[in-house]
């Protein structure tokens, strides 16, 4: 799978808790081309109209805090985002992997390097990133093999389907 | 190598030795929960990707909990696929409208110290004040539910110590927002916190499984108390008769340690919109209500509906407030209809709704722009209830049923000296 995305920067405040970005009250909805309708449907309603594939969340500190529900991630998915974030908590990093939404962890000063609607390009298997507006270039980490595997396969249900008709391959841990 | 309790449990469950912090290991769940809101879409998932058996079908359990009764059509099938499915996919348990998942396992026996736990739902973390390891994974259960394990960066110790006698009016939900108050979610994720100290033998597994169970809500991985002999004890009258004491090394590596003064601890208030934003009660008294709850996996024990009512007894809620009761399992609901505590509550204006987790998450009981309810539940984020303008304070029952009387934020240690 291709972890290349370029599109439009979504940039959000900082503290965007898992129940802004869907509604706890939608916890019932799983069918991802319903739910991409109610991500940020609250502050950011023109998100789910006219964000593209292969546009990015770019996101502050605490992203998806509280709750720790797949569905902003599931929406995510369906509509194609990647996701830079400030150094993400552990729920909302698993639950993006698990939907598979590729992602980056940056610091505070390189994530002022992004502006909303500005156009960017982003290497989710280097780490690179560039700011095609402002023609700036920055280099993140990118996430262990493994679990670029997982996104690979979009998704733990790509990669329980991928791996599970080998059980002997499962046996092995797994060091990042 | 000195391990905390969750490493321990977590080695056994990945068949090792030891674990090192730090590492990603897969860990064999022993119990896998799963609420009716998730069950259905859970199997459509995995059968869309050709997975139509679960590993161990025997450790699932499955619970219809969120929706009790069903107050939609949405609901009621819903309901007919999970009945069906917990047929048709052989899971272990299978429980219909009889309690919230996380009290309603430990009520019916199946939990005991040391064993890996994991969940979909957020507050599974909750069974943690049992001594076991249970883990939230939201959707990311499906893969347990279908290969048996789940990948898991074995995590740190936050240590909570937590001394003295507690004051009258004062319990464990005021320990659980004293700590949440020193613990912040850069220093909470991806550990566990653990709660030690004198105050904490003398804590009901309830109360430990509030204390567990809130935890989760600074961002932690999960919330836990070794198992001492009276847990030992209570776990067993529940017919869990290999349930022993278990603990950590005490030279285990801890990130961080903090200090709770039971003693001289005040009755604590989650502000909104975090339930990690903690105030002591005598900050908020000017704060006006219009709806308490009192409910919840939290705060729906027998305990918490025996103090409120113990409280509200011979008076009436404030005309201004609606009260809602909700005990967590139908099992509490049989001892406090038996005991008078029903009576007691709805004498003094409250009312009534079955066992479910419903107005914690907005699915009962919603709220309107510009309400205000003081809650026993999970947690207080913009929308949670109902209207992202309404405002939620999240509370122990003493405090609810105190603030539900006056009709505003009320210290209950003023009523209790009258």
């Amino acid at each position: 799978m291709n972890l290349i995305y370029q599109g439009r920067c979504w940039k959000l405040d900082d503290d965007v808790s898992s129940d802004e970005l869907i509604s706890a009250r939608h916890v019932f909805e799983y069918d991802p081309e319903q739910l991409r309708k109610h991500l940020l449907a609250e502050t950011r309603p023109e998100l789910a109209t006219q964000a593209k594939p292969g546009d990015l969340i770019v996101a502050g500190k605490r992203f998806a805090h509280g709750s720790q529900h797949t569905h902003p991630f599931l929406a995510m998915k369906a509509m194609g985002l990647g996701l830079l974030a400030h150094r993400l908590f552990r729920p909302p990093f698993r639950l993006a992997i698990y939907s598979g939404v590729p992602l980056l962890e940056l610091g505070e000063e390189a994530l002022d390097m992004f502006g909303d609607g500005e156009q960017m390009h982003v290497d989710f298997n280097t780490g690179l990133i560039t700011n095609i507006t402002r023609g700036q270039q920055l280099e993140a980490t990118p996430l262990p093999d493994f679990l670029l595997q997982i996104v690979q396969a979009g998704g733990g249900l790509g990669y329980l389907r991928d791996t599970r008709e080998h059980p002997a391959s499962l046996e092995t841990s797994h060091d990042t | 190598m000195a391990m905390s309790l969750a490493q321990k449990i977590l080695a056994r469950a990945s068949g090792r030795s030891f674990v090192e912090e730090g590492e990603i290991i897969w860990a064999k769940p022993d119990l896998i929960t799963v609420p009716e809101v998730s069950f259905p879409a859970y199997v459509k998932r995995l059968r869309d990707i050709g997975i139509t058996s679960f590993a161990h079908p025997e450790r699932i359990v499955v619970a219809i909990d969120h929706e009790v009764p069903v107050h939609s059509t949405a609901g009621a099938e819903r309901n007919r696929l999970t009945r069906q499915l917990a047929v048709s996919t052989q899971v272990g348990h299978f429980y219909d409208g009889i309690g919230i998942t996380h009290p309603l396992v430990v009520e019916q026996g199946l939990i005991s110290p040391g064993m890996f736990v994991v969940g979909a739902d957020t507050h599974t973390s909750a069974i943690g004040g049992t001594g076991a390891l249970a883990i939230p994974f939201g959707m990311e259960v499906t893969m347990p539910m279908a290969r048996g394990d789940i990948w898991i960066r074995v995590p740190g110790t936050v240590r909570v110590r937590v001394s003295g006698t507690l004051p009258a009016g004062v319990g464990a939900r005021d320990i659980v927002l004293a700590a949440l108050k020193q613990i912040d979610e850069e220093t909470a994720s991806y550990n566990v916190i653990e709660y030690t100290g004198d105050t904490i033998p003398g804590l009901s597994i309830p109360e430990r499984m509030t204390i567990a169970g809130l935890s989760i809500d600074c961002g932690a991985e999960a919330g836990i108390v070794p198992a001492d002999a009276m847990a030992a004890q209570a776990l067993q009258a529940r017919g869990v008769h290999n349930a022993m004491a278990m603990a950590g090394d005490d030279d285990a590596p801890v990130h961080k340690e903090i200090y709770i003064d039971a003693a001289t601890l005040a009755p604590q208030v989650s502000i909104p919109p975090s339930p990690a934003h903690v105030r002591d009660v005598t900050e908020l008294e000017t704060v006006r209500i219009d709806h308490a709850y009192i409910g919840s996996c939290a705060s729906g024990t027998l305990a918490e509906l025996q103090a409120a009512a113990r409280l509200l007894a011979g008076r009436r809620v404030h005309p201004d407030v609606q009260l809602l009761i909700i005990p967590a399992t139908r099992k509490i609901h049989e001892q406090a209809m038996q005991d008078g505590t029903l009576n007691t509550l709805m004498r003094a204006g409250a009312q009534l709704a079955p066992s479910t987790c419903g107005p914690c998450f907005g699915g009962l009981a919603q709220l309107n722009a510009g309400e205000t309810r003081i809650s026993t539940s999970t947690r207080n984020d913009r929308g949670r209830m109902g209207s992202v303008d309404a405002n939620i304070y999240l509370a122990s029952a003493l405090t609810v049923a105190a603030s539900a009387l006056t009709g505003h934020i009320t210290d209950v240690r003023s009523l209790l000296q009258e």
